[in-house]
């Protein structure tokens, strides 16, 4: 009797165990370690994982259940929207900003083309309530998702105290946006002694080491600063970049350096997706920039030459940076 | 049987008196209330005020971020509450009072930060108080507004003669943070560990009018990012609270 007391008030006192499988953000070797640790206070699960993958492809995170998050973020586009300068959002409205590619997160310490969120956790705050995203509240989501048993269940699976509250949300998000990685492309292979380039493609990669890659440097294929690189001041979106953030004039019209991973992919490019191949993108470079711009970046205030064979022998080099693994990945797709 | 069932009850005294005895601990022996005045009195949400500069204005929300509350003894030992984020929301009674223990000494001040310390502006996804539901999250630009004014003037001239103040940023030159330090009263106050000591701390809206930064609602009915001007507000309403009445039971 005494023992069954025990046993019974064990059982009252303490929360039922949760049998959590914990998972590791893979290193890729050589890479440096992230200078931030994204999941410090959010301990990278595959209850959580799985939680947040639902959440990413539910369309119903939006007003008109039209929208989910890989409506925008497409797997098959390394999480961008494909052959989109802008995307749709909620009553036949466009985003004022290309959909970047989602991968590597958790070396990035800002998100956002202006470094504007300062948490990958808060992120999904920008295009749940934007009018021309989702749409929607927190208060609405959260309301739906605790109509449904599934999410319950869940929620319960992922969280000590299983609760659906938005902190469980965005940390669920976090798991699974924070886990996409991209390491496996061509070029990551050809590293790794596993692949050999075409003599083009070797061209090229001395092309991207001498021209491109103090701002896109490998291996993540951006040094994540932000910087004019001397765009004309689109006058109809009069989006000054990362000046919107800090108010300070030295950072107008600079924009977060994008990664160059899955460049194929990702087209049209740019902040405002204004150029719309990869050979338009070199020839800005070449002779397509605004000088005159106070804040251009010092790099650029001598045009780049490149001549016309380093030109090809570059964008071949660029289209060994596709990973074919993170866009067939099973674990990354809609569940079923 | 008989023995089986007394060893229950004693066992099920003890677990219960356990419980208790841990609870009883922390008796909560401070209570902080936060009160909201304008023109002399206590604000009433929906209904006209003037301000200094003769400009009529009718305030429909009013919250604020208080966070970081500690009381410092009399020979300058610092206590805090543990956990200390508090959003008072003039349109929640219950949200402008609370309580909380402090070891038993003689206190001479205390001290609060207004709004949410930086490390929590840039921690990810928070609960409570700090839960972005409330409605006190910017999604574009990440962090906190610290202090929300929202209602109407005739003097303003934006559309619907709003009159809004979202006062956040959270670092550089422009940070809104503000650390207030009050006096208790001209002799400390002993707090007991058997007894409630309520602090009653007023916010004097007036003040925020007349300062350093003059705001008329005529020049700016609006701030709503981070900058010289929320900095300036900020820096208004940092003087605008004082300990109004101390009551020890």
């Amino acid at each position: 009797m005494l023992v069954l007391v025990i046993v019974a008030t064990a059982f009252i006192r303490q929360p039922p165990p949760h049998k959590l499988t914990y998972l590791q953000l893979v290193i890729p070797k050589g890479w440096p370690r992230p200078t931030i640790n994204i999941f410090a206070n959010n301990p990278l699960t595959e209850e959580g994982f799985q939680l947040g993958r639902k959440l990413f492809y539910d369309a119903r995170l939006s007003r008109d259940s039209n929208f989910s998050c890989a409506g925008c973020h497409q797997q098959f586009a390394a999480f961008a929207t494909y052959d989109h300068d802008f995307s749709h959002g909620y009553n036949n409205s466009f985003t004022t900003r290309n959909a970047p590619g989602l991968f590597n997160l958790a070396w990035q310490k800002e998100l956002h083309w202006d470094g504007g969120v300062n948490h990958i956790e808060v992120q999904p705050l920008s295009p749940l309530t934007a009018e021309n995203e989702m749409a929607t509240t927190l208060a609405d989501v959260l309301k739906k998702l605790k109509r449904d048993t599934s999410y319950i269940r869940l929620f319960k699976i992922a969280f000590a105290d299983g609760s659906i509250n938005s902190q469980h949300l965005l940390k669920a998000l976090a798991q699974f946006t924070g886990s996409i990685q991209s390491y496996n492309s061509r070029y990551d292979k050809v590293k790794r002694g596993e692949d050999t380039f075409t003599v083009s493609e070797a061209e090229g990669y001395k092309v991207f080491s001498a021209r491109c890659n103090s701002c896109h440097t490998e291996p993540l294929f951006t040094d994540n600063s932000f910087r004019n690189n001397g765009l004309f001041l689109n006058k109809k979106l009069m989006d000054k970049g990362r000046m919107g953030i800090t108010g300070n004039p030295i950072d107008s019209l600079k924009f977060k350096v994008p990664s160059l991973r899955n460049i194929p992919l990702t087209f049209p490019y740019m902040h405002d997706g204004r150029l719309i191949n990869i050979s338009k993108v070199i020839d800005h470079y070449r002779n397509g920039i605004d000088t005159a711009q106070p804040t251009l970046d010092p790099l650029l205030k001598k045009r780049l030459v490149i001549s016309n064979q380093e030109k090809v022998d570059l964008m071949s080099f660029l289209l060994t940076l596709k990973d074919d693994v993170l866009t067939h990945d099973p674990r990354l797709k809609q569940p079923d | 049987m008989k023995t089986t069932l007394r060893l229950f009850a004693v066992y099920f005294s003890l677990f219960f008196f356990g419980v208790v005895s841990v609870k009883g601990q922390h008796q909560p022996n401070i209570k902080i209330t936060f009160v909201n005045y304008t023109n002399g009195y206590p604000l009433v949400l929906d209904s006209g005020f003037t301000n200094c500069w003769k400009e009529n204005f009718t305030v429909q929300v009013f919250k604020y971020y208080i966070s970081n509350i500690g009381l410092q003894t009399t020979d300058q030992q610092i206590h805090r509450e543990p956990n200390s984020y508090h959003l008072v929301d003039e349109r929640d009674s219950n949200s402008k009072s609370w309580s909380f223990y402090l070891p038993a000494a003689k206190y001479d001040s205390l001290f609060f930060l207004i709004g949410v310390d930086s490390l929590k502006n840039v921690s990810g996804a928070q609960t409570a108080a700090l839960d972005p539901l409330n409605g006190m999250f910017w999604t574009w630009n990440s962090g906190y507004i610290m202090f929300k004014m929202e209602g109407s003037s005739p003097q303003s001239s934006v559309i619907n003669n709003k009159m809004e103040y979202h006062i956040g940023g959270f670092s550089g030159v422009n940070s809104t943070l503000k650390k207030t330090r009050l006096a208790l009263s001209e002799t400390a106050i002993s707090v007991s560990d058997k007894s409630l000591t309520e602090i009653i701390v007023r916010f004097d809206i007036d003040k925020i009018w007349q300062a350093a930064t003059p705001i008329k609602i005529t020049d700016t009915p609006v701030c709503t990012t981070p900058g010289t001007l929320a900095a300036g507000i900020a820096a208004n309403y940092s003087h605008a609270f004082d300990i109004i009445k101390i009551v020890q039971q």
